[in-house]
């Protein structure tokens, strides 16, 4: 048999070995829950880690806005479950609703200067927003709790009954709270950048000028990109209120964290599907095992080692690695997406499974979005 | 009266030091395109060196060559064995490298010379009876010579950049870094110059901020005043040295005047309203005040 072994995109091999890979990560994640109390709630998370950089991925992998202001997405997601649950009374997973509105909201803010900021600038602005977020917090005390923090009732944030999760199992519930808004977030992100917006997200990102003369409007795109990337962190946030059920911004939510997201995001792999799972997981549990193994300053001194060392070795990441070794073996050849009229050549205008930019078609072909570019 | 000439004199002071590490992050922002994240932990890993000498005896001015000695070295060596392989593979990679080595040196400093806070003793005479009277305010000597101290280092630099052959091929090779090879510009190590300059800059700064505060010698000091600098830098055009050094000043100012005569301010938003203040002028001038334009050719 000769390697490497060529399947095409979208054919019955191809789907089965999707198939496959979704049967082994759930497999995964039912083996890691029964893990004990204390590895649940770190797994918990961890998860909630990569969800939130699967979020920035959108911004800053797909779409080339470097982000590190999104522990303030992360912190705003999280007030506003707590501050909905503890002073409100609502139900903790209808808040999730309202995060992910209003982290949409300043999402699409914050993306108003990225039409005129790029690059360095615009990770300066954004570096902003993370150091704002916490002196916001403390400066309205008796909304959000300010420097005490907030705590909710632990009673508020049970599993629910129908859940059939027992009190005293309560960290199963947190951990596949966690797990099934991480999956459903992989799930979304994974249809998005394979769509026509997807293609989109990543001409902007690749050769601005060349995607809006290509009719892309830019604008739009990097707004709404910054929206949804918020909006996802924030629900992530929101879930991480429930586990965590005691907030303090200055704790939780600062410049720090959103250094973490971004480190988990490039170790992981930029601009991947599931990179951000194994950078999430890399920035919750190496600092933890070197912690382990060497305390205090040492432990410092091996994480920015290891830090560098990665990049030198694997700038891609560790995701990125692994699909490049992987082609050795397997390759998936991109097959031009089928029309519905049975010709060949780019998908109408509503297509939604569009392959990466490589294929050939004439990708500016008459479209009926193809305005004049509003940057 | 008084009380806003003390205060004036404590923001430019701060606004010195600004100034300073805002023109050490331009210089290698306009040698290498990429905020150097670890700038501030270079020059608390020089304030830490040069601290460490004094303990030993050595002069407080000796140990600031001294420090600045090794931030030289410190900047060049980054530039050469860390930034300058990576910066091929783009800006997220290098951004990673600068803060691996923002957490090496913090680290370093923290097992070299301990957690706890220092007390660096000052260049200039730091007695509370030494300052003159200016209107009935104290414009104490630190202050003096902090600031002429920055500004030898400002003067120098400018005369570096726009006086020199060196300072040519170091604008040479931040306006265009193909062309500058091409004309025979040894780029490589001018961009080493240009690392190593900016965090012997930096060094200086730390060795003379640290003694306007007792006690504030410690590992989280100089995080923010990257932050501070970094607005500054952001603010004045981060390809503009005179740029830096101007909103740098402007920041220091602001931060101290801001606070004390708009109370709706209060202690804790100052980094906030600073940080939106700049957002909204890069939203009129994405250049910032002194910037030049981006300019794209399709």
């Amino acid at each position: 048999m000769s390697m490497p072994l060529v399947v095409p995109e979208r054919s019955a091999a191809h789907r089965g070995l999707q198939a496959a890979g979704i049967v082994a990560l759930g497999a995964l994640a039912v083996w890691a829950s029964t893990s004990n109390q204390f590895v649940l709630g770190q797994l918990t998370v961890a998860l909630l880690y990569a969800t939130a950089i699967a979020g920035l991925n959108l911004a800053t992998g797909y779409t080339g806005q470097l982000s590190i202001g999104h522990s303030a997405f992360f912190g705003l997601g999280a007030y506003t479950t707590g501050i909905l649950v503890a002073s409100h009374n609502w139900n903790p997973l209808v808040t999730l609703i309202p995060a992910a509105l209003i982290c949409f909201a300043t999402g699409l803010l914050v993306g108003l200067p990225s039409l005129r900021i790029r690059g360095i600038n615009l990770a300066l602005v954004t570096l902003a927003l993370a150091v704002a977020f916490p002196e916001l917090v403390d400066r309205f005390p008796s909304f959000t709790g300010g420097q005490i923090g907030l705590d909710i009732s632990v009673f508020q944030l049970l599993p629910p009954h129908w859940t059939g999760i027992s009190v005293a199992d309560r960290f199963q519930y947190y951990y596949w709270l966690s797990a099934g808004l991480l999956a459903i977030v992989l799930v979304l992100c994974a249809t998005l950048t394979r769509s026509r917006a997807g293609l989109a997200m990543r001409a902007v990102r690749d050769r601005e000028t060349a995607a809006a003369a290509m009719g892309v409007n830019l604008a739009w795109t990097k707004m709404a990109t910054f929206g949804l990337s918020g909006a996802i962190t924030g629900v992530a946030g929101g879930i991480f209120a429930i586990y965590l059920g005691s907030l303090s911004a200055d704790s939780s939510f600062t410049l720090t964290l959103s250094i973490t997201l971004i480190t988990g995001l490039v170790i992981g792999g930029v601009a991947t599907t599931l990179g951000p799972v194994i950078g999430g997981l890399a920035v919750y549990f190496v600092p933890y095992w070197t912690e382990n193994l060497r305390q205090g300053e040492a432990s410092e001194l091996i994480f920015g080692v290891v830090l560098i060392a990665l990049m030198f070795v694997m700038p891609e990441g560790l995701m990125g690695l692994a699909i490049r070794l992987s082609r050795r073996v397997l390759r998936i050849e991109p097959q031009p997406p089928a029309r519905p009229d049975g010709r060949t050549g780019p998908p109408p205008p509503n297509g939604t499974d569009h392959p990466a930019a490589r294929d050939s078609g004439p990708a500016a072909a008459p479209d009926h979005r193809q305005e004049r570019n509003t940057a | 009266m008084e009380i806003f000439l003390d205060r004036l004199f404590d923001g430019i002071s701060n606004g010195a030091i600004y100034a300073a590490l805002a023109l050490a992050l331009v210089m290698v922002y306009r040698a290498t395109g990429t905020i150097n994240f670890a700038q501030g932990e270079m020059a608390l890993f020089t304030t830490y060196l040069a601290w460490g000498l004094t303990t030993r005896n050595v002069p407080v001015w000796v140990a600031l060559l001294a420090a600045a000695a090794a931030g030289f070295a410190l900047g060049a060596v980054s530039e050469r064995a860390l930034v300058r392989p990576i910066e091929k593979r783009g800006l997220l990679a290098t951004l990673i490298v600068l803060l691996g080595l923002f957490s090496v040196l913090n680290a370093a400093d923290g097992l070299l010379w301990g957690r706890g806070n220092q007390s660096m003793p000052s260049l200039f005479p730091n007695t509370l009876q030494s300052y003159v009277s200016v209107f009935g305010a104290r414009l104490y000597w630190a202050n003096i010579g902090v600031w002429l101290l920055v500004a030898a280092v400002v003067g120098l630099m400018f005369a570096l950049f726009n006086r020199t052959p060196l300072g040519l091929q170091m604008r040479a090779t931040a306006n265009n870094r193909e062309s500058a090879a091409l004309s025979g510009v040894p780029v490589g190590r001018i961009l080493m110059l240009g690392w190593g300059l900016s965090a012997a800059i930096g060094a200086v700064a730390g060795v003379l901020f640290t003694p306007l505060t007792p006690d504030s010698l410690s590992l989280g000091e100089m995080f923010p005043l990257l932050i501070y600098a970094s607005a500054a830098a952001l603010f004045g055009g981060l390809d503009s040295p005179g740029g830096a050094v101007v909103a740098g000043l402007l920041l220091g100012v602001v931060e101290v005047l801001l606070p004390a005569y708009v109370p709706a301010v209060g202690g804790q938003l100052q980094e906030a309203i600073a940080f939106v203040a700049i957002v909204a002028v890069l939203l009129l001038r994405p250049q910032g005040l002194f910037g030049s334009r981006e300019v794209e050719r399709v």
